[in-house]
């Protein structure tokens, strides 16, 4: 049995950082944040009990700066460690040097992270465990001209994925030998930059899939729960743009087997704390597990809403040995919870990175409305670490309830300064296939979503421009023919308030 | 005056018709008028509420061709003095079609990962020029035309702003 944590040292930043911040909080565990010279005055920092700089901007040299952070660990004496999502929450090498420490690394093992980070090695135990995986070729491809080969036998389309990348960072579509070659040249780049190993495989691209992932929870006393689906088939180049639970597919009786499939593959790898089981699920209904993911997920909110459950105060009580609080059949599912991840990016070019300073923003409130974010007015949106900015995720009795609920938080959050992917959210909430719950992930450009956003954005500028007429035409007529700010018949008679209150 | 909306056709003119008691004023748009209450006026930043519906105005940029607003959030651009915008248009498309079409440029800010392309080969639209890297995002900065790659303008590793001279096609 692991000691009891009374602090928690937060190798991340961000949202993460501030959602596992809130966490200690309610259960009186000592904070600890990190900082690099970028994030000085970013709001885990403010809201920590301590913050410690850790290095410069680059994530390569302080929130990846594993020597540096274990150090802090030590002299703070930290006695735990939550990595959050990225960095360094699937690094192997560094739950082992927790481990060495004497630091709980809260998260699975470093021995079972090894095998879910590598997906050729997962996929053979996999298949031993009778877990029924994604068709296609097996083993890592080094060559082009190897690659080009399998391709060929397996058929086009096929998708070339880094062994070692996460959460669809790597991934690339191939449709034909041209496309192939040119994308295994800059997908090995990419992989070598973020990993320092190239490492590829070829897989045939299964069409019109969903991607069906479930949450589990697994404790030291062998015990391991399901708790449900998320449906995160909507995606751009691999990456969630909307996750929900639940799947508008998946009834009682899938997500029981399905759920139990997942509690198989965890056991499977000797599995501990939280982490997510993917799935592709074709359009006979078969579901393929794809990987483990071994942190906490992006999208967890929307498993804690229908559910009820804190994932974070849950991956403390199992880090310090205890047992699962509740029992698989104890669990329920309550109502529908969408989440939208508000990113840093420019829809209507691409989805450019935006970053800079923010010099307002409004956060969206009110019933069913949650807001993850480390936004803040005057606060600073860094191009070194990823686009995530927020995430606003509503929960409703039912999917419609939770849909329009949606809307009203999209409707309310402003960020100016920036450019973010709200626009095409607004655009999704009111298509009919989403609100029908056809979804797959190549949802965006089966119905062109993009095209669709393009033209909302063009009626919403024609319902805004008598406003943006009469804000011109105020300040040319007010602001700068007179030379002064307010004019004086507007300001001193008619806008004082001695006037408005009619005394 | 008057003013366009620089995503729509119509060219409206526009006045104050009225400047009425607490704060109240109206302004007619084309053909009709409108109720304007203010409720905040500062240099860049307006709050009013026009025929009953609440309006939050931030002035972003200004010029004597546009102004570049945000009005209740969503960004707007409102093109003015139409006649004179017209005859720089002109002669800034004569610009465009000499020299500057030449240049492919940087949508994002970002540093250089790797260059591709070759100096001096022929290069197709839509070839990968450099690969940038932002916000953990590679992205590839593609050739805007059929051409010559005449000059590549980085080299890896630098750094690279926002409509930055990636690369001359001739």
């Amino acid at each position: 049995m692991a000691a009891k944590i009374s602090s928690i040292l937060i190798a991340n930043r961000g949202e993460i950082a501030l959602r596992i911040i809130r966490a200690c909080r309610e259960l009186g565990i000592k904070s600890i944040a990190i900082y690099s010279d970028e994030d000085a005055r970013s709001v885990h920092v403010r809201r920590a009990d301590e913050a410690y700089h850790i290095g410069p901007a680059a994530a390569s040299e302080s929130y990846l700066n594993i020597n540096k952070i274990i150090e802090l660990a030590n002299s703070v004496g930290a006695d735990a460690i939550h990595p959050g999502y990225g960095f360094l929450s699937e690094n192997e090498k560094f739950a082992e040097i927790c481990e060495n420490n004497g630091i709980i690394f809260i998260g699975p093992k470093s021995k079972a992270m090894e095998v879910t980070g590598d997906k050729m090695k997962c996929k053979a135990i996999m298949q031993k465990a009778k877990v029924p995986t994604v068709p296609g070729s097996d083993g890592i491809v080094e060559d082009v001209e190897l690659a080009a080969n399998i391709a060929h036998d397996a058929g086009y389309p096929v998708l070339l994925k880094s062994a070692f990348g996460g959460g669809g960072r790597g991934i690339r579509l191939a449709n034909n030998e041209k496309q192939l070659k040119q994308e295994f040249e800059i997908a090995s780049a990419e992989s070598r930059a973020a990993f320092g190993k190239a490492a590829l495989y070829v897989e045939k691209f299964l069409e019109r899939i969903r991607h069906i992932e479930f949450q589990l929870i697994m404790d030291s006393h062998k015990n391991g729960r399901h708790i449900f689906e998320r449906e995160c088939s909507i995606q751009r180049r691999h990456q969630k743009l909307i996750e929900m639970s639940p799947s508008p597919i998946v009834d009682k009786k899938t997500r029981e087997r399905v759920g139990e499939i997942a509690v198989r593959a965890a056991t499977a790898v000797d599995y501990l704390n939280a982490g997510t089981a993917e799935f592709l699920r074709d359009q006979q209904g078969n579901f393929y597990f794809i990987e483990i993911n071994s942190r906490l997920q992006v999208e967890h909110p929307v498993t804690e809403l229908v559910t009820g459950i804190d994932l974070v105060k849950l991956q403390i009580a199992v880090a310090q040995g205890e047992e699962i609080p509740f029992k698989q059949e104890e669990l329920k599912m309550h109502g529908c919870a969408i989440e939208c991840r508000i990113n840093a990016e420019d829809p209507f070019s691409d989805f450019a990175p935006s970053i800079g300073m923010v010099p307002n923003c409004n956060i969206s409130s009110g019933p069913g409305i949650r807001v993850d974010t480390y936004l803040y007015p005057g606060c600073n949106v860094s191009g070194y670490y990823d686009s995530l900015v927020a995430k606003l995720i509503s929960w409703g009795n039912d999917f419609e309830e939770s849909r329009i609920r949606m809307k009203n938080g999209l409707s309310e959050f402003t960020i100016e300064g920036i450019n973010t992917t709200i626009p095409l959210f607004k655009t999704i909430m009111d298509e009919q296939n989403f609100i029908k719950g056809d979804l797959s992930t190549d949802y965006l450009e089966r119905f062109s979503i993009i095209n669709k956003m393009n033209e909302d954005a063009k009626e919403r500028s024609k319902k805004n421009s008598s406003a943006a007429i009469a804000t011109v035409l105020l300040q040319t007529e007010f602001v700068k023919k007179s030379g002064r700010i307010i004019p004086t018949d507007v300001a001193q008679s008619n806008l004082s308030w001695k006037k408005m209150t009619g005394k | 005056m008057e003013l366009k909306l620089a995503d729509l056709i119509e060219v409206l003119d526009c006045e104050i018709v009225q400047t009425l008691g607490n704060g109240s004023i109206i302004i007619r748009i084309g053909k009709e008028e409108h109720n304007l209450r203010l409720l905040k006026l500062e240099t860049n930043e307006f709050e009013f509420i026009l025929d009953h519906t609440f309006h939050h105005a931030k002035i972003i940029q200004s010029n004597s061709i546009e102004t570049k607003i945000l009005i209740d959030g969503q960004p707007l651009t409102v093109k003015k003095h139409l006649k004179l915008t017209q005859v720089l248009g002109k002669s800034l498309a004569m610009v465009e079609s000499g020299g500057g079409a030449n240049n492919l440029t940087s949508q994002i800010p970002g540093r250089v990962v790797s260059v591709i392309a070759e100096t001096g080969m022929p290069i197709k639209k839509g070839d990968s020029v450099v690969v940038l890297e932002s916000m953990k995002m590679q992205v590839a900065v593609k050739a805007h035309k059929d051409g010559n790659l005449k000059e590549i303008k980085v080299k890896q590793g630098a750094a690279v702003a926002r409509n930055d001279i990636i690369a001359i096609i001739e």
